[in-house]
């Protein structure tokens, strides 16, 4: 018995998250290339990025570390406030061949801020990733040095894009409903009679009209000379 | 009774005061309303509508009614009654712009008869007088192969439908033209002998067949009952060894056909061939009947000569010399004799009236002596792009513009340049008034620019390549040019160089395709005259990827055009204003791969590089493609940075310059289809938000203006138009400090996207954002629908932060309570009862009033207007009593005075007591 309600808990969680709008579960692979000290190649090995779960969307990230080398590359396309280019394939358990994003960010943005950055990727219902983005993020922590090794700092995201709203027809009638009952019910209960119901606007204005007749013989008297 | 008002005196004053309250009232009812509707008196005032059939196909000249007309059917499924006199559409139909609505046949009898659509077939018959629908009957054929080639035509009252199937038969088919009964069923014709190369001249079937070099000429009566075929080898007509035929353009005589520039008429079951010499391959023949015979027409546009027509009777081979003439000023490029008519004076005279179609689209009615009665623009039916030009400022403005543009100098130079230019100012009026009101009354308004910058040139580019100068306050054509080598797919418009700078023209620039190559094509020209200037006509030899113009002047006040072609190359025109193209970016999207990509543009000190920055894949696992692909219009302001709360706190919009909003399409194995909506960084590539509407078809109409983003999709499931709406907020904190620029490149936070969407009880067909010069005024959507109305409303109606049921302070704000549904009030309708059929697109413009915006709404026709969003808060009413108004004050200062007079007399004579 108790068996049957663990198993129906964890139904209720995998309800849960099918809820982040994702039709399709499986695993992500990222592999991560940069254009940064690669000898004779445009793009070479950056790290990668390995999803187990789409839906969890729990990231494993494994990254080179820069040496000299590449910081003084870096330095390099920095002065010329050139661009650092990371070419990112993503193959999953449908698309084994892997699709190619690029993304880029500016050299002298992402040095001055301790090669930090922020990776998102954006994955559609069916479990299709549209774009892989870096950005730098926006930290003044100054360059990690582990033994003449500088460590990447990167945050990964898994951005699932949501459902559109549709047109809420259905509670505007709901209001609409609402509206009228109150209606109805404040016309069931007025059954009094018009001196019971108004009777606080009525007194008012004749108290006003008498308190003014009474004035009149005075306020006419040096009108009248 | 004294005594009663009396007794009111006090209550008065507090009546008084009520209404004083009550006052903030009505200004407030009056500032909500809504309505935005113009009186019966001013229509036309504002605004003008010009109605188009698109390009002629087939037409008659209607002899059997009183007043006189042509009938057209048109390439855009248009059945039309065109005045004879004016060229004005009498009557217009417009069938439905698929196949089903394409008119296959025109036939003029007492009544007008038309075939339209392809398989099923609808056959009706018109009222001629006033275009009234008398009968109806349809048709299915069984078979639906070889019907592309069907004909069909009317004789003796019968309407005969023949469907070749080359190699091998004809299928003949008569039917009752008014009651659709089907006389003798259909009858099969063996002819092996007939190929794609054949033609029809009613009712003989005309082929060449046989091996080369052993030709014959082949012709059959498909409407006799007993098959007979007349053949002859061909070489006994034409010594050439391949002949070529061709069916006269009009024919209203005599079957027959044209055969290698050579006439041969069927008479009699015999061919006979007419000496009559066609004088240029591609002249349009055409064989019309007049009092003294039947005439050979011809015409053709010559190259030394200019638009050339010659007339010969067909009897006896000679000229017919008081018709025929050559004209150089007329530009009919490959004229068409759509249909003529001859008649003959009192004086024995030919009276002939022709009408032309040229390969620009443009019809024109002559009379035989050369003299054009009208001319119909019909390219102006399928408008693709549109530009509004500032006109250039009066000479004497540009003076006084120069006179407090130079800064420099000593106070005795500007003393002077003062001095020098008060006098010209004083030249110019005395000129003026020694010329007098009567050279002014005969010139048309000069092409200056208003105080308030109402009066533009609207640029209209045409889908045949024609480009048209419009004058947009009287809709008249100042200029055109056509093109014929400019496939106008995907082509822009770019204005270069606006008339604010003078001594330099404007400069505006077309980028096109060639019409064979597929190559850029550029075509450089100043919209206020038509004249080409710069690059002029500028034929590329590589396909354009991507086009936009450089945001910075060279010396000139030109913006230089930069072009990505297909191997990413950069070329910069003009090559001079390499050196400013500095942080330029560029995006392309793949419409049926849905990869878009990103450059950055460079310039290494020699020449201008691209290079591939960014790349998204919107293919979503292979089946999307991009729909649309939308950024904010170029030169737009924003007024205001955020919007203020009730709580006196700011929510900040999120106002990124590179936005792009990418509509894709395509199906899903679970949601049926599903259309993505993403917004992308076009400078770094970063999303900025996505969504999914599932069982969604065909987004559409994307707006996009200052924060906020609105676009049309189909709804699969409720089967029903609508519209989703986002707005883009930083929140109640700004990211930059305010007056610092925006960069894409910083920075990794994500705006708060607010998300709604709504139903539109209608199918829209376009729709615009307005435009106002500092973004003041409201914003209001124009939704043009298929009903033939424009529909103005405001923003706030499509406002995502409406909520169902506001709050306190959300009430305070001013939101309107979510209606799941959008109002389309008949009283928002800008174009009143002015139905503008198959409205294709909206264009709007600022004007240099703050409250106007200019709308022009193109598609089969043309309807101009100005929209006035937040009402015209800085104009006087349109009916404004100027009399009345200095009658009072004038009063006013008389009593005053007078009152004045008066009381000092008074006081005078209390002295004196």
């Amino acid at each position: 018995m108790q068996q049957f309600t663990l198993i129906f808990v964890v139904h209720l969680t995998a309800l849960f998250a099918s809820t982040a709008c994702i039709d399709y579960d499986g695993f992500l692979n990222m592999k991560l290339e940069h254009s940064l000290n690669c000898n004779d190649e445009k793009f070479c090995h950056r790290g990668s990025i390995t999803l187990k779960s789409i839906r969890t969307g729990v990231p494993i990230i494994d990254q080179i570390l820069f040496n000299e080398k590449h910081l003084e590359a870096l330095k390099k396309l920095a002065n010329e406030d050139e661009f650092y280019s990371i070419k990112t394939t993503i193959t999953t358990g449908e698309n084994s061949k892997g699709t190619e994003y690029l993304s880029s960010v500016k050299a002298q943005a992402f040095l001055e801020n301790g090669l930090s950055d922020v990776i998102n990727a954006w994955i559609l219902p069916n479990g299709a990733v549209i774009a892989v983005n870096f950005q730098v993020a926006n930290s003044t922590q100054p360059l990690k040095q582990a033994t003449n090794e500088y460590k990447l700092n990167s945050k990964f995201y898994l951005r699932y894009i949501e459902q559109a709203p549709v047109p809420d027809t259905a509670s505007y009638i709901q209001k609409m409903e609402r509206d009228r009952e109150a209606r109805e019910k404040g016309e069931m209960k007025d059954n009094r009679s018009f001196l019971a119901k108004y009777w606080m606007y009525i007194v008012p204005v004749a108290i006003f009209v008498m308190i003014s007749g009474a004035t009149n013989p005075e306020a006419s008297a040096p009108a009248g000379r | 009774m004294g005594n009663l008002s009396i007794n009111l005196k006090p209550n008065f004053m507090g009546l008084l005061k009520c209404l004083n309250s009550i006052n903030w009232f009505i200004v407030f009812f009056s500032l909500i309303n809504l309505s935005m509707c113009i009186y019966e008196d001013q229509i036309g005032k504002f605004d003008w509508r010009q109605s188009y059939v698109g390009r002629i196909k087939f037409a008659q000249f209607d002899t059997v009614s009183t007043a006189r007309k042509i009938i057209v059917a048109t390439e855009e499924n248009v059945l039309a009654a065109l005045n004879l006199k004016t060229g004005q559409v009498v009557w217009r139909h417009v069938f439905e712009s698929t196949s089903s609505g394409n008119i296959q046949l025109l036939h003029l009898s007492d009544q007008i008869i038309t075939v339209t659509g392809s398989n099923p077939y609808l056959v009706r018959g018109w009222d001629l007088s006033t275009g009234v629908l008398i009968w109806e009957w349809g048709l299915t054929l069984q078979k639906n192969e070889h019907t592309d080639f069907s004909e069909w035509w009317v004789q003796n009252g019968l309407l005969v439908h023949m469907v070749p199937k080359f190699g091998s038969h004809i299928e003949v088919s008569v039917y009752n033209v008014a009651t659709g009964h089907n006389r003798g069923a259909t009858s099969k014709l063996p002819a092996v002998w007939i190929n794609e190369g054949c033609v029809l001249s009613p009712p003989y079937y005309t082929c060449i067949s046989g091996s080369p070099g052993n030709q014959l000429l082949l012709s059959m009566d498909v409407t006799s009952d007993a098959v007979q075929i007349i053949s002859k080898p061909l070489a006994e007509y034409t010594t050439a060894r391949n002949g070529n035929l061709n069916p006269f353009d009009t024919n209203t005589v005599i079957p027959g056909f044209l055969l290698n520039e050579k006439i041969i008429l069927i008479r009699g079951n015999k061919f006979e061939a007419i000496n009559i010499a066609i004088s240029e391959p591609s002249a349009s023949v055409a064989l019309v009947d007049s009092a003294s015979g039947p005439l050979v027409l011809q015409t053709w546009n010559d190259e030394a000569k200019g638009f050339t027509l010659m007339a010969h009777n067909l009897v006896s081979g000679q000229r017919v010399n008081e018709i025929g003439w050559s004209d150089r000023s007329l530009s009919i490029p490959e004229p068409e004799l759509s249909a003529v008519i001859c008649t003959k004076t009192a004086r024995e005279q030919h009276v002939c009236r022709i009408l032309v179609t040229a390969a620009d689209d443009a019809s024109h009615l002559i009379q035989q002596e050369g003299r054009v009665l009208w001319t119909r623009e019909e390219a102006l039916a399928n408008v693709v792009a549109v530009e509004f030009v500032d006109l250039p400022v009066s000479d004497l403005d540009a003076a006084i513009e120069s006179e407090f543009d130079q800064k420099e100098g000593s106070v005795l130079a500007a003393f002077t340049r003062r001095l020098q230019s008060q006098f010209q100012q004083l030249q110019g009026a005395v000129r003026a008034l020694l010329a007098g009101d009567a050279a002014a009354a005969d010139e048309p308004p000069p092409l200056v620019r208003d105080y308030f910058n109402l009066h533009k040139i609207m640029v209209l580019l045409t889908d045949t390549g024609k480009i048209f100068g419009m004058d947009n306050l009287s809709g008249e054509i100042l200029w055109k040019l056509y093109e014929p080598n400019l496939n106008t797919e995907a082509a822009v418009m770019f204005t270069r160089r606006s008339a604010r700078h003078p001594p330099h023209d404007a400069y505006l620039t077309v980028v096109g395709k060639h019409e064979e190559t597929g190559n850029g094509l550029i075509v450089s020209l100043n919209p206020i005259r038509g004249t080409p200037v710069g690059e002029q006509t500028l034929h590329l030899d590589v396909q354009i990827l991507q086009c936009a113009v450089l945001y910075k002047a060279d010396a000139q006040k030109l913006h230089a055009l930069i072009l990505l072609d297909k191997d990413e190359n950069v070329q910069i025109l003009p090559e001079s204003s390499a050196p400013l193209v500095e942080n330029m970016y560029m995006h392309v999207a793949d419409r049926s791969s849905a990869v878009v990509r990103g450059y950055a543009l460079r310039h290494d000190g020699e020449r201008v590089s691209a290079k591939n920055i960014w790349s998204v894949d919107l293919s979503g696992g292979g089946s999307q493609r991009v729909v649309w692909s939308v950024s904010k219009p170029a030169a737009e302001r924003i007024h205001s940075a955020g919007r203020v709360l009730p709580d006196r706190s700011v929510l900040y919009k999120h106002l990124n310059p590179n936005l792009v909003l990418l509509l894709t399409e395509g199906p899903d194995p679970v949601h049926k289809d599903v259309v993505v909506a993403t917004c992308v960084d076009g400078v770094s590539g970063g999303v900025l938000s996505a969504h999914v509407h599932r069982r969604a078809r065909r987004p559409a109409l994307p707006l996009h203006s200052e924060h906020f983003l609105a676009y049309l999709y189909y709804n699969d499931k409720q089967r029903r138009h609508e519209i989703a709406t986002l707005e883009l907020y930083e929140g109640p904190e700004r990211w930059v400090p305010a007056g610092a620029a925006f960069s894409s490149l910083r920075g990794a936070r994500a705006p708060h996207v607010q998300r709604h969407a709504y139903i539109v009880p209608a199918a829209p067909a376009a729709a615009a954002l307005s435009a106002t010069e500092r973004s003041l005024t409201d914003k209001h959507v124009l939704l043009a629908l298929s009903t033939g109305a424009i529909v103005e409303l405001p923003w706030a109606l499509l406002e995502p932060r409406r909520a169902l049921s506001p709050a306190g302070e959300a009430r305070e704000e001013g939101l309107v309570p979510y209606a799941p549904e959008l109002p389309l009030p008949a009283e928002a309708v800008v174009n009143y009862n002015a139905t503008l059929l198959r409205l294709t697109r909206i264009h709007t413009a600022p004007s240099g009033l703050e409250s106007t915006s200019l709308v022009l709404a193109t598609g089969l026709d043309l309807f101009y207007t100005r929209i006035a969003p937040s009402k015209t808060f800085d104009l006087l009413k349109d009916d404004f009593d100027y009399y009345l108004i200095s009658v009072v004050l004038a009063a006013l200062v008389l009593a005053t005075y007078s009152t004045k007079y008066f009381a000092a007399r008074k006081m005078l004579k209390m002295a004196w007591k």
